[in-house]
């Protein structure tokens, strides 16, 4: 190896160094950015469709990947102004990758705390996907955790009505119901539950709630007509059956077993007389 | 002098390539078509006016340096006039040099003048000028320079086909390895992440001369990032220099 060669690889080594010095001092320096700003220009997926040159599915991943990391950077405080934009783009890019909005609506519910924003993310998968039921599966089951037992119901209605939806969406849907006070409906989805009932557990927990649904309304009844005997008489009834002795009730209801409801004359409280999810 | 002369007759070479006239006229159309395209917008208009400026310097000079670089040396060994030039005292460095100093020129005429067009576009609309305009040009034409040492590079001991893809690669890489960054802190600590970090630190990140976003947005830069930046391009650059001086000189002619 001549000298001039030498002096050359030399000169290489030195640029090397440079380079990664040079790099790392660059990047102690810290860049203004605008929040956001790497996406707001991101077109519309109908229109990056075109220039994905028949590779849609694949920018999708790629977008998908992208966005995982870009909503897990917290550094970023308004990363979730563009994320139904994103999550739209993939769907556009990919209508039948289910996984992105799944996970755009975890993202929103959990970490933006927008409800409404998951509920759509999740929507749109439905428009694109009729036939996939976890999208209103998992839209009734952010919407319940929120409280939101109206909504819950009419997704999980929605869920039932999707061939190949698992049993437990009736269940929920009927537990909605109740949660929301609807008892007549909820009544009449856990007798279907319960009459089309594949396996013992299931008419078993059925069971359950036909006996919770009926001792709240009985009780409902029982709480009614003492209002109506103490609005009357300025006092408690003695016994239950006072209420029949004086015409506000025409016969006591008991409950699925039978049983007469617990009164307690001195508070004037009505109790079912079994617990419903020990019995 | 001998590089001088080399640059010199290659800046003339260059020059009268019309593949250079008709990037440059493509050029001017996109810097007016900003305009025409800031109507459109509902808002800030400059913002598009400058957006669509200095992409189009960028984009179009990094198709001069790639399309015309990748040939520039290729050519002479091809057509032989390569034998006659080294027969003459004239080092194989001095002729490299010297390739790469004309071609660098051609792209400095043409980066100014694209860079005049938009200047006086912005300033017919505006009515003034933002002296950070022409810092990011100054960028674009310190990037421009390097990509024209990675054509020059690949055109030591490729086709100007391949060359073109290799050196349009490079150039993609280097705006796109900011996001190894990601990856590295998404890995866990390890043989992997040290391999990552390793690739990051030898990878160029063209993104150092972009600030593009900055200027548009009147955004603060610290200086030192220019300094820093300026270098790091510098050094670069003379690292492929020397890696395409080594290759073209153990090279046989036949």
């Amino acid at each position: 190896m001549g000298s001039a060669t030498l002096l050359i690889v030399l000169l290489i080594f030195l640029c090397c160094g440079g380079i990664v010095s040079l790099k790392s001092a660059v990047e102690r320096i810290p860049r203004k950015k605008i929040p956001g700003a790497s996406i707001i220009y991101i077109p519309s997926g109908k229109y990056l469709k075109y220039a994905t040159f028949g590779y849609s599915s694949l920018v999708a991943d790629l977008v998908y990947l992208w966005a995982i990391q870009y909503y897990t950077t917290y550094t970023i405080v308004d990363r979730f102004q563009n994320l139904e934009h994103i999550f739209s783009i993939i769907s556009e890019l990919d209508p039948r990758y289910t996984d992105p909005y799944e996970i755009g609506a975890l993202i929103a519910v959990n970490e933006a705390k927008d409800l409404n924003l998951a509920l759509r993310i999740l929507d749109m998968g439905l428009a694109k996907n009729p036939d996939q039921w976890i999208f209103p599966f998992e839209a009734g089951h952010h919407a319940q955790r929120a409280g939101d037992y109206e909504t819950a119901r009419k997704y999980y209605e929605k869920t039932t009505k999707i061939p190949g939806a698992p049993d437990i969406a009736k269940r929920l849907y009927a537990a909605a119901g109740l949660r929301m006070m609807d008892l007549e409906e909820s009544w009449k989805t856990w007798l279907e539950v319960y009459n089309t009932a594949r396996d013992d557990r299931t008419k078993k927990i059925a069971g359950k709630h036909l006996y919770q649904v009926k001792s709240i309304s009985d009780m409902n009844i029982l709480k009614g007509a003492i209002q109506q005997f103490r609005d009357r008489f300025q006092r408690l009834p003695a016994g239950l059956e006072d209420l029949i002795r004086v015409g506000i009730l025409p016969s006591l209801p008991k409950d699925l077993d039978g049983k007469d409801y617990v009164y307690n004359p001195k508070s004037g409280e009505i109790k079912a007389p079994s617990v419903w999810w020990k019995r | 002098m001998k590089i001088r002369a080399i640059a010199l007759n290659t800046f003339k070479e260059t020059i009268r390539d019309r593949i250079l006239y008709l990037l440059f006229f493509f050029a001017a159309i996109a810097l007016g078509f900003s305009r025409l395209l800031a109507v459109l917008t509902v808002g800030d208009r400059v913002k598009i006016i400058k957006d669509v400026g200095l992409a189009s310097i960028s984009i179009f000079g990094v198709l001069m340096a790639i399309l015309i670089g990748t040939g520039l040396v290729y050519k002479e060994i091809d057509k032989k006039t390569i034998y006659t030039l080294l027969a003459k005292p004239i080092r194989r460095w001095q002729f490299l040099l010297g390739k790469f100093f004309g071609l660098v020129l051609t792209l400095f005429i043409m980066t100014l003048a694209m860079g005049l067009i938009f200047v006086i576009i912005v300033l017919l609309h505006t009515g003034k000028l933002d002296g950070r305009m022409l810092l990011a040009i100054l960028f674009i034409f310190l990037e421009l320079i390097l990509i024209t040492a990675v054509a020059i590079l690949f055109s030591c001991f490729s086709t100007p086909i391949l060359s073109s893809i290799f050196t349009l690669s490079f150039y993609l890489i280097g705006h796109l390895s900011w996001g190894l960054e990601t990856l590295i802190q998404k890995t866990r600590p390890g043989t992997g992440r040290l391999a990552l970090r390793g690739l990051s630190a030898i990878l160029p990140d063209l993104e150092n001369f972009n600030f593009k976003t900055e200027i548009v947005h009147g955004l603060a830069i610290d200086p030192r990032f220019y300094l820093f930046s300026a270098l790091y391009g510098l050094v670069y650059t003379l690292f492929i220099l020397a890696l395409a001086v080594l290759i073209f000189k153990k090279r046989d002619f036949i």
